[in-house]
């Protein structure tokens, strides 16, 4: 294997091109490794993680397109190339006739009506682009990652400044005035207003309001950095001024990781002075500081909905614990004794994180790329080690490639690798809806489940296989379909996250003989 | 708390958005499938990606 490196200088390619062509070119045979990618300084980083270092990828720009393959031969690389091209020219819009402006001042100057600016470019170069966005007064959604902690605060400084919210960076999920920015789910309006710095958190949320009937007014993502230091939680504040004055928001629903302790205590202290009700699940915090403030405390994500329904005298039905442990006993039988573990493949970094809080309790140790402790970090994230819970999306898998929502097939060699594993009792999945990602997130990876129950059956077991859906009935993948998809394959279909995690724990207490515990 | 000047409640008034999106168009297609009117940047780095070039730019403009 050697590795061949090509510059193409001034061909700009968007995020998502690159990210899908550097997916396809990956999978090809004779590849080891490829990427597609702008000069930029993040992704010579990443060329470099990679292994992938050359003196020409050192000297491209932000401009300049940068194709390095790992491969058998001259031959391979110029098919990879080729066919990274075919991936983004298939991407790339087709020209509908529509102008685009070649600034955002250009822009605002066609329509000065315009209120909102969604920012996707690469993170170093969104703080100028994001001033120019605030300075003609739009509010600014920001997907991009790579952005520095420095330049986080001084735009979050100056959006602060002129009144005008700064989501993100590194944000997923925003709902404004009913409709769904970037991952997140088309969600019916409602009472209630959500501000969070967890994209799949709040989505989570504002799903299950909507399952039970109700919705949310505005769903205000924050980014991950914004309750650090040294954001300090300036659009969470923000977010909670707003939500305050809306007349359409009557109750207003918090939801974070553990904030830094200086931004916990102020975002407490704001809580204890607001008007309106507040529902607060920041994971982590005791419940007797989060009370203190005056808010309900939510124990976890489903809590929140839970919390939020009874503030207007609605129940949210999910499974019970007896309909949990019926399934658990049904799905645990027919297993041989050598099928021990749970082993989890998620898409959401929060889902992950929940689910090993869920099971630890239930079955001990869990063992992850992102694990609760220090010491239960996998040796080799491509192998389970006992019980596992692996986050796809961590950079080790995604690094330079889509984000498993919007590309889930990358869960296919996991969920093979788990079925041919012969001590797997328990695969345990989600799946995230995304209004920008992918059509059929079951479809990605359905004849993996198949395959893998299969390879159980014909070793003389039964591998049981537990999933939960994020997103509503107004998305474009149709919800129904998707979980009818997996309940076709025998798929046990949960209504949470949380509740999945459950009944995957449940299932390995009656192998353990915990039937009567 | 004093909200004065919190340009959110405003934003959350508005009949029709209308949004600019700059970079990637999936999400601005994304967007117009529910209704949105979207305005397409079509983003590059400027002077060539030089970083600091662009800042000297961007102080020039004023903007």
């Amino acid at each position: 294997m050697k590795l061949f490196v090509e510059v193409h200088p001034g061909d700009y390619r968007d995020s998502i091109q690159l990210l899908f062509a550097s997916g396809a070119m990956s999978e090809m045979e004779g590849v080891q490794k490829a990427s597609i990618a702008m000069g930029t300084g993040a992704s010579k980083t990443m060329f470099r993680l990679m292994g992938m270092n050359d003196p020409a990828i050192e000297q491209a720009g932000p401009s300049d397109l940068v194709i390095a393959v790992i491969a058998a031969d001259e031959e391979v690389f110029r098919k990879a190339v080729a066919k990274g091209f075919a991936e983004m020219d298939s991407i790339a819009p087709a020209d509908d006739g529509k102008p685009v402006y070649a600034t955002i001042q250009e822009a605002v100057a066609a329509r000065p009506d315009a209120r909102v600016c969604v920012l996707s470019i690469p993170g170093e170069f969104v703080k100028a682009e994001a001033v120019h966005a605030l300075n003609q007064g739009l509010h600014v959604v920001i997907f991009s990652s790579h952005v520095s902690p420095e330049d986080e605060l001084e735009i979050k400084l100056k959006a602060k400044e002129k009144g005008l919210l700064c989501m993100g960076p590194d944000c997923g999920v925003v709902n404004l005035n009913g409709t769904a920015f970037l991952l997140g789910s088309i969600t019916r309006r409602g009472p209630f207003g959500l501000c969070g710095a967890t994209g799949v958190g709040i989505q989570h949320v504002g799903a299950l309001l909507q399952a039970a009937g109700s919705g949310v007014s505005q769903i205000l993502g924050t980014g991950g950095g914004d309750l650090k230091l040294p954001v300090g939680g300036i659009t969470m504040l923000m977010g909670i001024d707003a939500l305050e004055a809306d007349p359409e928001t009557q109750s207003i629903l918090l939801v974070s990781r553990k904030p830094a302790d200086e931004v916990l205590q102020s975002i407490l202290s704001r809580i204890s002075q607001c008007r309106k009700p507040v529902v607060a699940c920041l994971m982590g915090c005791e419940r007797a500081m989060v009370e203190s403030s005056g808010a309900v405390y939510a124990e976890n994500l489903d809590d929140v909905a839970v919390q939020a329904l009874r503030l207007i005298g609605k129940t949210l039905p999910l499974q019970s614990d007896e309909e949990l442990r019926a399934l658990a006993a049904e799905a645990a039988q027919g297993m041989s004794p050598k099928q021990k573990y749970v082993r989890g493949l998620f898409t959401g970094g929060t889902y992950c994180d929940e689910a090993m809080r869920a099971l630890a309790p239930l079955i001990g140790d869990v063992h992850s790329n992102c694990p609760l402790k220090p010491e239960l970090l996998l040796k080799d994230s491509l192998h389970s080690e006992f019980h596992t819970c692996l986050d796809c999306g961590e950079d080790e898998f995604t690094l330079g490639k889509p984000h498993p929502t919007m590309e889930p097939s990358i869960r296919k060699p996991f969920v093979l690798a788990e079925g041919r594993d012969e001590e797997t009792a328990v695969l345990l999945l989600d799946f995230i809806f995304a209004v920008a990602g992918a059509v059929d997130p079951v479809g990605a990876v359905i004849d993996e489940i198949r395959d893998a129950m299969r390879t159980a059956r014909l070793r003389g077991g039964r591998l049981a296989v537990v999933a939960s859906v994020c997103g509503t009935d107004a998305d474009f993948q149709n919800l129904d379909e998707q979980k009818r998809k997996l309940r076709d394959a025998g798929v046990y279909v949960c209504d949470t996250n949380y509740r999945a995690a459950l009944l995957a724990g449940e299932i390995i207490r009656r192998r353990n003989g915990g039937e009567n515990a | 708390m004093n909200t004065d000047g919190n340009k959110a409640p405003e934003l959350f008034r508005e009949q029709k958005l209308v949004v600019i999106n700059v970079g990637v168009r999936a999400f601005g297609e994304a967007l117009e499938k529910q209704g949105a009117d979207v305005m397409q940047v079509d983003w590059r780095p400027v002077a060539g990606g030089d970083k600091q070039m662009q800042d000297i730019l961007s102080l020039l403009g004023g903007n």
